[in-house]
């Protein structure tokens, strides 16, 4: 008989002794549990910012290259001499004033479409020449008829370009065509004065606000440079297929 | 070659007098202003003249881009300075 | 103090014209010799595009490009290197300002030495006059007042 109780009691001790180890061993998993997660994200927040800081050290690095080419053009064309003693000059006067401005000429377009806006809008200034050269004839004409016929009027529209280049551009050049000045644009809502219903209906149909899209690759056409990132990867998975 | 341009500059001098109009009479600043932007205008096409009449035209390139860069930043001081009636602080 | 412009065409036009307005000025000062031009008025266009900057974009955002710090230390490294140079010449026993004595340093020709002397000075003249033009005009557009960091 007392051995049946020794024996229940010696039992119910190592019960109770595997549930305390058993707390133990549960208590000891739940924190190490929590300090690997937040060590974990810790250091993904640390990834996380200096991948950051490359990009944009990475994105600094271009800015300044890009105005520095553009600068030394400028002084070539300006200066006539080409021998070596103003040429050194002029690359240490572009590379200084490219170090001290490098984030205000790129401020909002992406550097890799640079080459693509230039070409297009060099290919825009003779349409633009030949624009001015009509308003020039038909204003003209107005102004020396005899029943000088004139109804000017304020026109409002609302533009589908996104950047403040492409407002700039289009505003510059509805200022230049004779007939129709540039008043003001406030959050996208340009502000128009027109001399008469002509020229107004011209702005209405809006071929130079196309043409300006065309130029600064916006609205509704593909940015050249997210093809040229995506192409590898496209690449590579038409590979594995 | 040198009567044609002496010609042209002769007639852009008499516009010039016809904007000057503007600027003595125009009632209220504004008139004023645009007149005076105006004549900048001219000016510089009148120094490139006289650059060509002088058969030294690189000197006269430096000279009418420097006035015309203080011709903007003139306007637009003065424009900055009228919309805020009368003080810039 | 100045407040920023809340017209869009004039602040794109402004900060896209700085750089080319800057570099302009450096030419001028570097063909001293063959155009119109020199120290002082390539000075002038420099402070110049520097008051385009702040009548557009607002004072606080120019002072964080030249901090008044920096138009102090600007001011007198011009004058440092206009004296320095004239100093440098009468070490190499000549007078003062006086360049010839500067081609043994550089070992180039007489005439050559005196055009590199001079554009040295046209380099410091240029640097002075654009802190100076840039503090004259932020403290007119101050007032008088003087901001707190200021008082040490």
């Amino acid at each position: 008989m007392v051995e049946v109780t020794l024996l229940i009691e010696a039992m119910d001790t190592s019960f109770g002794l595997l549930e305390d180890a058993r707390k133990k061993a549960v208590d000891l998993l739940d924190t190490a549990v929590k300090l690997t997660s937040e060590t974990r994200g810790v250091e993904e927040k640390k990834i996380q910012t200096i991948l950051k800081g490359a990009q944009e050290a990475k994105l600094e690095f271009l800015n300044v290259i890009a105005t520095f080419v553009i600068l030394l053009g400028f002084w070539v064309l300006l200066s006539g001499n080409y021998d070596f003693f103003h040429l050194t000059l002029g690359v240490i006067c572009s590379f200084l004033v490219a170090f001290l401005t490098h984030d205000l000429l790129f401020a909002n377009t992406r550097v890799g479409d640079a080459k693509v806006i230039f070409q297009r809008f060099i290919a825009y200034i003779p349409w633009l020449l030949y624009q001015i050269v009509s308003s020039n004839i038909h204003v003209a004409l107005i102004a020396l008829s005899k029943k000088n016929p004139i109804d000017p009027r304020i026109i409002r529209f609302k533009t589908k370009l996104e950047s403040d280049i492409s407002w700039v551009t289009l505003a510059n050049s509805i200022t230049l065509t004779p007939g129709t000045i540039t008043m003001d644009i406030k959050d996208g809502e340009f502000f128009v004065h027109a001399l008469d219903k002509k020229v107004a209906d011209d702005l209405h149909a809006g071929e130079m606000e196309d043409r300006v899209a065309h130029v600064f690759m916006e609205a509704d056409h593909i940015y050249v440079q997210d093809v040229l990132d995506v192409a590898p990867i496209f690449g590579e998975l038409r590979k594995g297929l | 070659m040198d009567i044609f341009f002496l010609v042209m500059g002769m007639g852009l001098c008499i516009l010039v007098l016809f904007v000057l109009y503007r600027v003595v009479y125009g009632p209220g600043v504004f008139n004023r202003v645009a007149a005076l932007s105006a004549i900048g205008n001219k000016t510089l096409i009148i120094l490139l003249i006289m650059g060509f009449v002088y058969h030294r035209v690189e000197m006269f390139i430096d000279i009418s881009m420097v006035y015309a860069l203080l011709n903007f930043i003139g306007t637009i001081a003065a424009s900055k300075y009228l919309e805020m009636e009368g003080s810039i602080v | 103090m100045i407040k920023p412009s809340d017209d869009i065409i004039i602040k794109t036009l402004a900060r896209v014209l700085a750089p080319f307005i800057l570099l302009y000025a450096l030419y001028v000062i570097m063909h001293g010799h063959h155009s119109p031009g020199g120290g002082f008025q390539g000075g002038v266009i420099m402070g110049a595009s520097l008051v385009l900057l702040a009548i557009t974009h607002g004072l606080k955002e120019t002072q964080k490009r030249m901090s008044e710090k920096s138009v102090a230390i600007f001011s007198s490294l011009g004058v440092l290197i206009y004296a320095g140079i004239g100093v440098l010449c009468l070490i190499l026993l000549g007078n003062f300002l006086d360049y010839s004595k500067l081609a043994k340093l550089l070992n180039v020709p007489l005439a050559q030495a005196r055009s590199l002397g001079i554009l040295g000075v046209e380099i410091g003249v240029g640097l002075a006059v654009m802190a100076v033009m840039f503090s004259i005009f932020y403290n007119i557009a101050m007032g008088g007042k003087r901001s707190e960091k200021d008082n040490r």
